[in-house]
């Protein structure tokens, strides 16, 4: 079987996760490999968030602000 | 001649986008709203749009 | 409906017509319909589609309750003859004795929005419409396009039900038109409606070809001639300059035939799959009755009449009309009236504000900290907006099986105001202490499930969305299996943060019931008058020696209203009213706080410094005139500005009057690279200029260049009157603006003309330039005092574009007139009322209340090392010291949470996990992090 990368994506509510709203939307297509976490502001993801992530498996941690 | 008493409501005729923001905008403030629509639902002309510019926001 | 009394107190009958549907009883399950043997055209789908004689309106309609067509339904016409919805229906809601009911209403003002209909294109059979099938309307189209539409979004000939690959749109059908249908004026919104189906069509059938036929590009509004311009070059949409002359079948294919005349003056054949009839705006027959009704009158295009300086009051007092009613207007112009109105309704009603008014009532909350996990989860169908991709049974099954989940339900759409009550319901019977939804995005669905969850008796922040549509249904729509795979991962991510969350408390601010307006012009001073008469004080301010801004410099309003008397009025009404303060000379140097509680400073001329407390802040501070630095401007004297050229005509200037000849050059320094955007007013500024000069003296030379006439509205009549009076109207293109030349006699103009097909040499003895409208200065200063946006272009820029036109995105500011974009008198004034009217909707009370996402000191953990304090962008963070008995000092944050806006910065930086925000605690995202790997 092929690498399927587990992918989080924190996304600020104000920016990213409303354009990840809008990639909606607009039925852009991509692929299904990214959680996405909604904050309230991307300066809200301690670095702790992300490390505890890739210690739980995470192959790419984004953080979109 | 008595002036008659004033009354703090108002009557909106028409459920479309602009009435509803009537409706809203008065209700906020502190007054009571009657909004008539004619058909069986609000919404108006632009319930009817699939998206709108520039967003392509679906225009529900 | 009829309406007597008078203003304040109008007494009205309304007739309520029967559904036959009892709304109490109907759960909206639709069984009725399955049943219902009558099929009937569905005007909602512009009769692209079927509906039943029982039907709901639309899948998202409010109320979302079924009525009866009784036009069209068996029973109603024949007693005994059908009934099949009574034995179908499984909450016994029909009803079919249903009779109409009179109510009369007691009301202080009046608000008429009946809106607008389309142009009905089959009554003249226009291009072969209702012959050919694949001719249709835009607004057919929009259904075609829409997923909830007759073909679920996939673009098809009506004929065949073949894909598209080829469409043209053909514009001003039933606008501009006096020979068709007596529709002179021009519907404002079709061409921009035209570019964004093409755009969208385009999106759906990759290699469509779609092709635009018009005669002027109307895309005045603000970020239009943009998008206009992305659809041309990005999207590849074709637009052809030309009236095409006629649409026949080729064959008997379905394949349409259109003849025009291109731009390079060639007879050009060219086939389509489909027909677009780009179709106007008109006012519908019950709104024109109603206008007889309530006794206001309507322009000879029946729109209601209304005054450029009180573009939403009727001509009967009290009674006031907002959107397509008083003329063609896009949607946010139809928001900004709908406010406005709101605004001068309530200045007749403010002595007797909340006096009628009821509060939305809540039950008290239940006290759930003792419970166990009782968690509630709600699958959304969304229609098949979910369940067409994802497997919305498997989503329900696994959720089931999620620690703490008691209960789940599935529902078709999960917003609907019947699955509201049901909600309400379960919660209660099931004695949830925690929702989920899984659905659609918590950014426009969130505050509706609070507010149920709230009536069942839950703290509305027990709540969790897992999105499974924006971010999910509809971006894997064709793996079914990962797209149920990432259902569950979702929706168990929020599962696991819910299960972390405790109740939360809003919190209360109070409001200052104050209001500063920042510019002294036309839009401020309306502003300050509504706000004022409406009993709120107010301080306008303006930085220069007079009050009017550019209405000083205008004479006529499009419609003919004289500008400097209603400015003069409107100055001395500002000057000797008891609520406004105005502040001459004066500039804000320093601002802070947040809506209903602003601090700002403002320095004089003189420089003294005042500070003023405020609730609210509306920016009004205009634009400026652009200097234009082309075709001999500042070198000439006969070549001049519009503005210039009014003064000149108001002394009767020399030059003026010898002159035989005037060329007007449109869109100097507007929609080029510089100002990439239509100033909008100087099209009707010239044309009217131009009628001026002919109807002084019929034997002058009057030429006006330009690249699309864009008199909007009603305003295409003068343009209609300009030709009639021998104006001439020469079309240019960018790539070849016209050349200005001196001569001893005076002026040559050279300019291709697209009629003649070479260049065209015009004697000119005055020149004048329709110069650009450019962002006033320091507004960027006065953008970051406030922390709100510009756009592109340097205009201030709204909340939303559409649905939030005069808010900015920061709650409690707004903005109002030529700040926001160019734009005439009556929509300046209309932003400037609506302006009004949403801060009053903030003035009118004493108190607001916020959201509970705000930060927590963890006392516990915090050691008082301040990393936060320096990092909070609102100030919120405070270090306090305190000492104990035994004489040790503590130090600890503290958290104004009025100020906190819970962005968390506090969080992310803190070492200690001393401080958190309530609903996004670190605790609450690493669950979700951990849920999102854990398979």
């Amino acid at each position: 079987m092929s690498f399927e990368p587990k992918i989080i994506a924190f996304c600020c509510n104000w920016c990213s996760y409303a354009a990840a709203d809008l990639a909606g939307t607009s039925r852009m297509q991509y692929p299904s490999n990214v959680r996405i976490v909604r904050v309230m502001c991307s300066g809200m993801v301690h670095p702790e968030l992300v490390l505890r992530a890739f210690n739980q498996g995470a192959d790419g941690v984004m953080v979109l602000g | 001649m008595m002036k008659s008493k004033t009354i703090g409501s108002v009557l909106v005729v028409g459920g479309g986008i602009t009435g509803m923001q009537s409706a809203l905008d008065l209700a906020n403030a502190g007054y009571y709203v009657y909004l008539v629509e004619r058909s069986g639902a609000i919404g108006g002309a632009m319930a009817q749009l699939d998206k709108t510019f520039p967003t392509n926001d679906c225009s529900m | 409906m009829n309406v007597t009394g008078e203003v304040g107190n109008f007494t009205i009958t309304v007739k309520e017509h029967p559904r036959y549907v009892d709304m109490s009883k109907c759960i909206a399950c639709g069984e009725c319909a399955v049943k219902c043997p009558k099929k009937v055209n569905d005007s909602y789908n512009a009769g692209t589609g079927k509906r039943k004689a029982i039907y709901v309106k639309y899948p998202q309609a409010v109320p979302l309750k079924y009525q009866i067509d009784a036009d069209n339904c068996i029973w109603l016409k024949k007693p005994g003859r059908c009934g099949a919805c009574v034995k179908a229906c499984p909450a016994d809601a029909i009803n079919f004795d249903a009779v109409e009911h009179i109510h009369e209403i007691e009301v202080g003002s009046v608000i008429l929005s009946p809106g607008t209909s389309f142009f009905d294109p089959s009554d003249s059979g226009v291009y072969g419409y209702g012959e050919y099938p694949n001719v249709v309307t835009a607004m057919q189209l929009e259904r075609y396009l829409s997923a909830s539409g007759p073909t679920e979004g996939h673009l098809v000939r009506p004929s065949d039900g073949k894909p598209v690959r080829k469409m043209a749109f053909l514009q001003c059908v039933g606008s501009r038109d006096r020979n068709l249908c007596g529709n002179e004026y021009c519907s404002s919104v079709c061409c921009m409606y035209a570019v964004k189906e093409a755009v969208i069509a385009k999106d759906h059938v990759p290699g469509l070809e779609a092709s635009v036929f018009y005669m002027d590009m109307r895309t005045h509004g603000k970020g239009f001639d943009e998008y206009y311009q992305r659809a041309k070059n990005e999207s590849g949409v074709r637009f052809v300059r030309c009236r095409v002359n006629g649409v026949e079948p080729e064959g008997d294919n379905g394949d349409l035939r259109l003849h025009y005349v291109n731009e390079k003056g060639q007879q050009i054949e060219d086939y389509f799959d489909l027909v677009v009839l780009s179709v106007g705006l008109e006012t519908p027959k019950p709104a024109m009755e109603l206008a007889e009704r309530v006794g206001i009158r309507l322009t000879s295009h029946n729109f209601a009449a209304v005054s450029d300086f009180a573009p939403v009051s009727t001509s009967r007092d009290g009674v006031f009309t907002c959107g397509t009613f008083s003329g063609p207007k896009d949607i946010p112009q139809s928001v900004v009236e709908g406010s406005a109105a709101a605004a001068v309704a309530a200045k007749v009603l403010s002595p007797v504000r909340h006096e009628l008014a009821r509060k939305k009532t809540f039950p008290a909350e239940r006290d759930i900290m003792a419970e166990e996990l009782r968690i509630g989860v709600f699958v959304c169908h969304c229609g098949s907006n979910i369940a067409g991709y994802v497997d919305v049974e498997a989503v329900a099954d696994y959720s089931a099986t999620l620690p703490g989940v008691v209960h789940v339900e599935r529902n078709l759409f999960t917003c609907s105001q019947d699955t509201q009550d049901l909600m309400v319901r379960i919660i209660q019977e099931n004695k949830l202490n925690r929702v989920v939804v899984a659905a659609c995005t918590p950014r426009t669905h969130e505050q509706l499930f609070h507010e149920t969850i709230r009536a069942a008796g839950l703290n509305e922040y027990l709540f969790e969305m897992a999105n499974i549509r924006n971010q999910n249904s509809w971006v894997h729509t064709g793996d079914k299996a990962a797209a149920t795979q990432k259902a569950n991962d979702l929706t168990r991510m929020a599962v696991a943060k819910i299960s972390w969350q405790g109740p939360l408390e809003n919190v209360v601010v109070p409001i200052t019931r104050r209001a500063l307006v920042i510019g002294g012009g036309i839009s401020g001073m309306a502003v300050a008058l509504n706000l004022a008469s409406q009993g709120f004080p107010v301080d306008l301010i303006e930085r220069s020696k007079v009050l009017g801004g550019n209405g000083l410099h205008l004479h006529n309003t499009w419609s003919g209203e004289n500008v400097p008397l209603r400015v003069a009025k409107m100055v001395d009404q500002i000057i000797w009213h008891d609520l406004v303060t105005v502040h001459m000379e004066s500039e804000v140097i320093e601002a802070e706080g947040y809506v209903g509680n602003f601090r700002s400073i403002i320095k004089s001329r003189n420089g003294s410094e005042l500070t003023i407390d405020h609730g609210v802040t509306v920016v009004t501070t205009g634009a400026k005139r652009f200097l234009p630095d082309e075709y001999g401007y500042q070198k000439y004297r006969e070549v001049v500005s519009a503005l210039e050229f009014d003064k000149l005509c108001e002394i009767n200037d020399k030059h003026v009057r010898k002159s035989k000849s005037f060329v007007f050059i449109q869109c100097v320094g507007s929609r080029d690279s510089d100002h990439n955007y239509c100033s909008k007013v100087c099209c009707t500024h010239s044309v009217q200029s131009a009628i001026a000069l002919k109807e002084e003296d019929s034997s002058r030379s009057v030429y006006i260049l330009y690249r699309d006439m864009r008199t909007y509205g009603q305003r295409e009549l003068l343009y209609r009157k300009a030709r009639e009076l021998g104006v001439v109207f020469v079309n240019y293109e960018i790539h070849g603006k016209p050349k200005v030349d001196k001569d001893e006699d005076g002026f040559i103009v050279e300019v291709w003309d697209h009629v003649l097909h070479r260049p065209l040499l015009i004697h000119a003895d005055m020149i004048i330039l329709a110069a650009a409208i450019i962002p006033s200065s320091g507004v960027k200063k006065l953008a970051q005092l406030y922390k709100v946006s510009l756009d592109g272009q340097g205009f201030f820029q709204e909340a939303h574009a559409k649905l939030r036109p005069v808010d900015f995105a920061t709650d409690g500011l707004f903005v109002a007139g030529m700040a926001h974009y160019p734009k005439p008198v009556e929509e300046s004034i209309a932003q400037a009322l609506a302006a009004s009217a949403r801060a009053a909707t903030l003035l009118s009370r004493d108190k607001m209340t916020l959201d509970g996402i705000k930060a927590e000191v963890d006392p516990e953990f915090c050691d008082g090392c301040a990393l936060c304090v320096d990092v909070c962008p609102y100030h919120a963070i405070t270090l306090l010291e305190k000492t104990d008995d035994k004489g040790d000092v503590h130090k600890l944050i503290s958290i104004n949470k009025a100020h906190c806006k819970g962005c968390g910065l506090c969080q992310g930086t803190c070492p200690k996990r001393g401080v958190s925000v309530a609903g996004f605690s670190l605790k609450q995202l690493e669950s979700q992090v951990e849920a999102a790997l854990a398979v």
